[in-house]
């Protein structure tokens, strides 16, 4: 064999080769050619990617990857977002920062997604790493403007500070102080998720005269309009603009104002914010909204009218965020107005009310799929749906990739047949080749997974609630969906047979989540014991599983392979079932 | 309408996975009324699902029994969109709870209990510790099996729970602190 081909290039012409390969799958598959390439490979990966904190160690990723950069960390399953996680399951990212804070002085990049945050990790993080540039918390929790405060005040050569959807205990405003004078690196700024106390006005905007190159600047809630023109008339470069609060007595100098501020950024593409907005306003930001590629207005509690007149502005819009105030009949308007529109999501304004507040029905989503062809991904919370609705979508928008649609009522049959929406469902599976995500609801029956695992073989993850009627249904999927990376089902009527059955799928995928399904303890004790490289963890608030009969549901499950083997942070209410006894307490 | 239950031969497991006992062979149809909660998924599935608190009071009907939808878990929504924080008919009140020592705070909905005695029942659930509060009797000898439960008002005073009516309490309170005896 050419054995010696593999050392006819030197090292170093490899390593420039793959500085071009940036993608994580990418960079894993030229791992695996050879040996000597992922010995090349390891060495010079700058950017690693761990999609589940706990599938492997701080330890191991730090002797694999020498010389990375930058890290990017997931750590609680999405269904945390909806308050299923009880809190202190975990994700605490303070053991990667201290091995990291010992290996690694040089790290530049910190991305975390679901994990706890404490103020002491902040504090590491600003005490050892002197060139730290980027820090990204998303839906995190656990610190406070303290935490903050260290990172503002240490970090000189900060470009990034990202911290979408956390929870933040608001100690005090004056973190933004701790900034040093000198300091003016400052790119991206969003703090749209702190509270709505009192907010240092004054720092913020000496901090955004100063750094020049700040290109996001997302605010939050506690910023009054009539301040934001004196923030902004620093910061004609913006790209991106979140706005604080967007109410104010009408008063025509702060319109005219902030409407001339606005309409001297030449740059901006994307606008968010937009709390408390009053119509009056929204005239203000028309002269930027023919360059707008990006629009939130999923705090704007604003009716159709004035949501039309806003859209029909924005011709280029790619990205749009918005309550179902706008009504079919906005989406209609969206649908002829905005040709280049790629992603659409659409929340409910009254979620728990008994009865529809607005006009917003199945014919909305209809018309923009039909509308506008580059579209791509979509959530859509709705109340009523058809089969035929979905199939009319399938057919007219096969280029779907995200399709994640909430029927508000669970178990909603098809309005018009009032039969089960399989059928729709199917088609959606069926006619979007390259579906990556998808999420069900409405009525549905095992059927619905039989298409799902025909079908949709590019499917990466599926959410599922009020699903199923047996075990068929979970076998149809985990047997039939060959690129399936993330499952989580809530309240379906899944049990243990079709788990058992496909227990090796499991260590092909990320993660497993079922709550208040039927997957008895003996059955998770069982698959503790037969796969040592799955994590499966038992989630019970009402006390120990074995406290209670093997044949017992358990209420939540979470199983997720690991090379790290079980972990030992758990709370008393969560149970790794291991080769051991099969039950280990915490 | 009824449906079959789990019977399908085609996923029958292999014979190193042989498990007799499956969840479709409970019959023990009994829910517990005392705290008067009840999931059913199908007949004759009934799972046993106890929380202290009720907090939803969503339900729909399936097979003639009722399941109750927790609010804050249904629809799937991250709590911060269109969040109705000022709006008086809003139907949930979160604030924090940290118990001395752990640095991470518990979140709670006080608007889903009904008194002083239904909240610290959920407490001594959820931090597995006994409460002092105003109207509690202590055994003096085992001081260190209890913790005192004080609330930060909206002037930032931290005031032991208690002392005032339970509305004036929910229109006071700020987060709430457990500390050692």
């Amino acid at each position: 064999m050419h054995k010696k081909m593999a050392f006819s290039f030197p090292d170093e012409v490899l390593e420039h080769v793959f500085s071009f390969i940036q993608s994580d799958k990418d960079r894993n598959a030229v791992s695996m050619v050879c040996k000597s390439w992922y010995e090349i490979e390891r060495w010079c990966r700058r950017k690693v990617f761990v999609g589940n904190c706990y599938a492997v160690s701080p330890r191991m990723v730090i002797r694999r990857f020498p010389e990375f950069r930058s890290i990017e960390l997931k750590g609680k399953p999405h269904f945390a977002d909806f308050n299923l996680v009880p809190d202190g399951w975990g994700g605490y990212v303070f053991p990667w920062i201290a091995e990291m804070a010992g290996a690694y002085p040089w790290l530049e990049e910190i991305r975390l997604k679901r994990m706890v945050v404490t103020d002491e990790s902040l504090e590491l993080i600003a005490k050892s790493f002197k060139n730290f540039k980027v820090l990204v918390l998303s839906s995190c929790e656990g610190f406070s403007t303290d935490g903050l405060a260290a990172i503002a005040a240490s970090c000189k050569n900060l470009k990034e500070l990202d911290l979408r959807d956390c929870e933040v205990d608001d100690l005090s405003a004056h973190w933004l102080s701790h900034f040093p004078e000198t300091y003016t690196s400052l790119v991206s700024l969003n703090i749209s998720c702190l509270g709505s106390d009192e907010a240092s006005f004054s720092a913020l905007e000496r901090l955004v005269h100063r750094c020049t190159n700040l290109k996001t600047l997302r605010l939050n809630r506690a910023v009054p309009l009539d301040k934001i023109a004196n923030i902004l008339r620093h910061a004609p470069q913006l790209v991106e603009f979140g706005t604080g609060t967007y109410t104010a007595d009408v008063r025509p100098d702060v319109y005219s104002d902030l409407a001339g501020v606005l309409s001297s950024c030449k740059e901006l593409k994307s606008l968010s914010g937009f709390w408390d907005v009053i119509p009056d306003y929204l005239p203000a930001i028309y002269p930027v909204c023919s360059k707008l590629t990006s629009l939130n207005l999923s705090y704007a509690t604003i009716q159709s009218p004035d949501l039309i007149k806003l859209v029909s502005h924005c011709p280029n819009l790619q990205r749009l965020l918005v309550l179902d105030y706008i009504e079919d009949s906005g989406l209609e308007v969206l649908a002829s107005s905005c040709k280049d529109l790629q992603e659409l999501r659409v929340f409910p304004s009254d979620p728990f009310g008994a009865e529809p507040n607005v006009s917003l029905t199945e014919q909305g989503l209809v018309a923009v799929s039909l509308g506008c062809p580059k579209l791509q991904s979509v959530l859509y919370f709705c109340r009523r749906m058809s089969n035929e609705a979905l199939v009319t979508i399938a057919r007219s928008r096969p280029n779907f990739t995200r399709f994640r649609l909430c029927i508000i009522e669970p178990k909603t049959a098809d309005y018009l047949t009032l039969e089960p929406l399989d059928v729709g469902f199917g088609a959606i599976v069926q006619y979007c080749k390259d579906l990556r995500r998808l999420s069900l609801s409405g009525l549905l029956t095992d059927r619905v997974f039989e298409y799902i695992g025909t079908y949709a073989k590019k499917l990466e993850m599926l959410s599922v609630a009020f699903a199923g009627d047996s075990d068929l249904g979970l076998h149809h999927v985990l047997s039939g969906c060959e690129s399936l990376r993330k499952l989580e089902i809530r309240d379906c009527p899944f049990g243990d047979k079709a788990l058992l059955a496909n227990a090796a799928k499991l260590e092909t995928m990320r993660s497993l989540w079922m709550s208040s399904c039927a997957v008895s303890f003996a059955a998770c004790k069982l698959l503790g014991q037969k796969m040592p490289r799955l994590n499966v963890e038992v989630i019970d608030e009402r006390g120990p599983p074995d406290s209670r009969p093997e044949n017992c549901p358990v209420d939540k499950l979470y199983i997720y392979r690991s090379i790290a083997g079980p972990r030992f942070d758990m709370p008393p209410f969560v149970w790794t079932m291991d080769e051991d006894s099969g039950l280990r307490l915490s | 309408m009824g449906r079959p239950t789990s019977s399908s031969s085609s996923i029958d497991s292999p014979n190193h996975f042989a498990f007799s006992s499956t969840a479709s062979s409970q019959r023990d149809l009994t829910t517990d009324l005392r705290l008067g909660l009840s999931i059913s998924i199908a007949p004759p599935f009934v799972r046993y699902l106890f929380f202290p608190i009720a907090y939803g009071t969503d339900a729909f009907t399936v097979h003639n029994q009722k399941i109750y939808i927790f609010r804050e878990q249904w629809p799937p929504m991250k709590a911060a969109v269109a969040e109705e924080e000022h709006e008086c008919n809003s139907s949930t009140f979160y604030v924090k709870v940290y118990m001395e020592g752990i640095p991470i705070g518990r979140k709670l909905d006080l608007l889903a209990h009904e008194s002083y005695y239904d909240l610290i029942r959920t407490l001594e659930h959820m931090f597995h510790t006994n409460i002092i509060w105003a109207e509690a009797e202590m055994d003096r000898d085992h001081y260190e099996k209890y913790h005192v439960l004080t609330y930060e008002d909206k002037e930032g005073d931290w005031m032991m729970v208690g002392d005032v009516p339970w509305e004036m309490f929910l229109s006071a309170v700020r987060r709430l602190k457990i500390s050692k005896c």
